[in-house]
C-alpha cells in the first residue's frame, strides 16, 4: 500500500477503531505518514452479512470522498 | 570496530540518569520501556561486558524487528540483554534467536501485531544448550532457570523496545500471554529416542541451533494409562483436534512436545516421521462440529474443493501434511506430552549458530573478543 501511494496512486487503508493507532504507526514506518486511514466501526469479524454490508456502507462515502478530492 | 564510548556518544544512542537502581527503574517505567518488571540498569560497563561475546560490528543491524521494523544492532540488543538479566555468554545465542525470528517465513509482523495470543517460541539444540545450562528437562518452561528465563525475557524486551510491539499499539493481542514474558527452552536431546530437531532439519549433530515457532502456550496431554505407542499417539491426536485453533485454517506447523517417557514408548514402534503420519491421520474432527458460519465462511472458502459439497462427518484435520508437524522431546519424568498450536500464518525457522566468518560455532567462547 505504501509503495502504491509513493507512486502517486489514490490509496487508503480501511480499519476498525482499535487498529487506528497501529495503522498510523505503520504508515509512519513505511514513509507515508499522510496515508488516509478510513475508520469503520469495530468489529469486522463475527458479525452478520447484513452488518458486513453496513460496514461497507460506512466506508463507501469515505472512499468516494477521497477519490473526488484526489481528482480535484 | 568503533569504540563503545564513541558509539554511545551518537545522538539518541544513550541516556543519562542517576545510576541508582530505583532511579533507573523509575525512568524505564516512565518511558514505557520493557515488560513491566524491574530491569537491570544497562550501564556502559554492563553493555561492554555483553558485547565481549559479539564478534560482529556493534552498530550494524543484524535484523529489522517488526512491527516498527526497528534496527536490531548488537549495541541495542546488548542493552536489552543486560536489562533482562542475561549473563554475557548468553549473547551469541540471543542474537541468533533474534535473527531467526526476523526471517520472512516466520511472519514476525503477523505474530507480533495479531489479535491472536502467539509469541515466538525458541527451542535450542546442540552443545551450546548444555554449555549455557538451558533447561530442557523438568520445568523446562519455567520457572527457575536463569538461561531460559533471561534469554527469553531479553527476546521479549527486543520485541517491545526495538520492534515496537507495545500492547494495544503494535501488539494487538486480545489476551496477551504469559509466553510473551519469556518462551525459550532446550530440547532434551539426552533423553530423546529420536534425532534432535536441528538434525532432522539438516544440520550436523554437533552444530548448535535455534528453531523459532510463532506459538501459543503449551496445552498438556495427560496419558497415564496407555501402554502402547498407538495409545499415546491417539491421546495426543485427540488433544490436537479442536475447532477454535488458527492452525485449522492454514497449512500450519503446530508442535507436539513429548516428555521422554511418552517419547520412548512411541519410539518403540514408530520413527519420528511415522509418528507424525499417525498423528496427522488421527487428529481430526468432523466438519459438523464447526459452527455453520465457520463452515460457510472459512472451511468452504479456504478449502472449497474439500468442503463445499461435503457431509457433516467430513474430517477436518488439525495439521494438513504430516511433514509439517513438528515433534520435539522436552521435559522431565511423568506421563505427559503437550500440544502447541501456532498463529497459523507462520512457518518455523531453524538457524545454526555461526561465527562472523560463517563457521559453525562449537562454543560461545568462539564469539569472545
Amino acid at each position: 500500500m505504501s509503495d502504491l501511494r509513493k507512486r502517486g496512486l489514490t490509496t487508503a487503508v480501511i480499519c476498525s477503531g482499535p487498529f487506528l493507532k497501529l495503522g498510523q504507526a505503520q504508515a509512519r514506518v513505511f514513509g507515508v505518514p499522510d496515508l488516509p486511514l478510513l475508520v469503520i466501526p469495530h468489529p469486522l469479524g463475527g458479525i452478520t452479512l447484513d452488518d458486513v454490508r453496513g460496514r461497507a456502507d460506512h466506508a463507501l462515502p469515505q472512499v468516494l470522498k477521497l477519490i473526488q478530492e484526489s481528482a480535484e | 570496530m568503533s569504540d563503545l564510548s564513541e558509539l554511545l556518544s551518537a545522538p539518541g544512542a544513550s541516556v543519562e540518569t542517576d545510576a541508582d537502581f530505583d532511579a533507573v527503574n523509575a525512568y524505564v517505567m516512565e518511558k514505557g520501556w520493557g515488560d513491566g518488571l524491574p530491569v537491570v540498569p544497562p550501564t556502559e560497563e554492563r553493555v561492554a561486558a555483553m558485547l565481549q561475546f559479539c564478534d560482529r560490528p556493534w552498530d550494524q543491524p543484524i535484523a529489522k524487528v517488526a512491527p516498527r521494523w526497528g534496527e536490531a544492532t548488537p549495541l541495542r540488543l546488548a542493552a536489552n540483554a543486560v536489562m533482562a538479566g542475561c549473563r554475557p555468554e548468553y549473547f551469541p545465542l540471543y542474537m541468533l534467536a533474534i535473527e531467526a525470528m526476523c526471517e520472512e517465513p516466520l511472519n514476525l509482523y503477523g505474530v507480533q501485531a495479531t489479535t491472536h495470543l502467539c509469541a515466538p517460541l525458541v527451542i535450542v539444540n546442540g552443545p551450546v544448550a548444555k554449555e549455557l545450562k538451558i533447561n530442557g528437562g523438568h520445568n523446562a518452561f519455567g520457572p527457575g532457570w536463569q538461561a531460559n528465563a533471561t534469554i527469553g525475557r531479553a527476546i521479549r524486551l527486543a520485541l517491545l523496545n526495538i520492534g515496537g510491539a507495545i500492547p494495544a499499539l503494535g501488539d494487538m493481542s486480545t489476551f496477551g500471554s504469559p509466553a510473551k514474558y519469556s518462551y525459550l527452552v532446550a530440547e532434551n536431546e539426552a533423553e530423546s529416542p529420536w534425532e534432535p530437531l536441528h538434525v532432522e532439519r539438516g544440520l550436523p549433530k554437533d552444530a548448535s541451533a535455534v528453531t523459532v515457532i510463532g506459538a501459543e502456550c503449551l496445552h498438556n496431554v495427560n496419558d497415564h494409562e496407555s501402554i502402547t505407542a498407538e495409545g499415546i499417539l491417539l491421546t495426543i491426536a485427540g488433544t490436537m483436534a479442536v475447532t477454535g485453533s488458527n492452525d485449522v485454517y492454514y497449512a500450519a506447523e503446530p508442535l507436539v512436545i513429548m516428555a521422554p517417557e511418552h517419547a520412548k514408548l512411541v519410539a518403540s514402534r514408530f520413527s519420528k516421521a511415522e509418528a507424525k503420519q499417525f498423528l496427522q491421520a488421527h487428529a481430526h474432527i468432523p466438519m459438523g462440529r464447526f459452527s455453520p458460519e465457520n463452515i460457510e465462511r472459512r472451511l468452504q472458502v479456504t478449502f472449497k474443493d474439500v468442503y463445499l459439497e461435503a457431509p457433516p462427518e467430513e474430517p477436518v484435520y488439525a495439521v494438513k501434511r504430516a511433514e509439517d508437524l513438528l515433534i520435539a522431546v522436552i521435559g522431565g519424568a511423568g506421563k505427559h506430552s503437550a500440544f502447541v498450536p501456532t498463529f497459523g500464518a507462520t512457518k518455523s525457522v531453524t538457524r545454526a549458530l555461526k561465527t562472523a566468518n560463517g563457521e559453525l560455532a562449537k562454543s560461545v567462547q568462539d564469539f569472545r573478543r
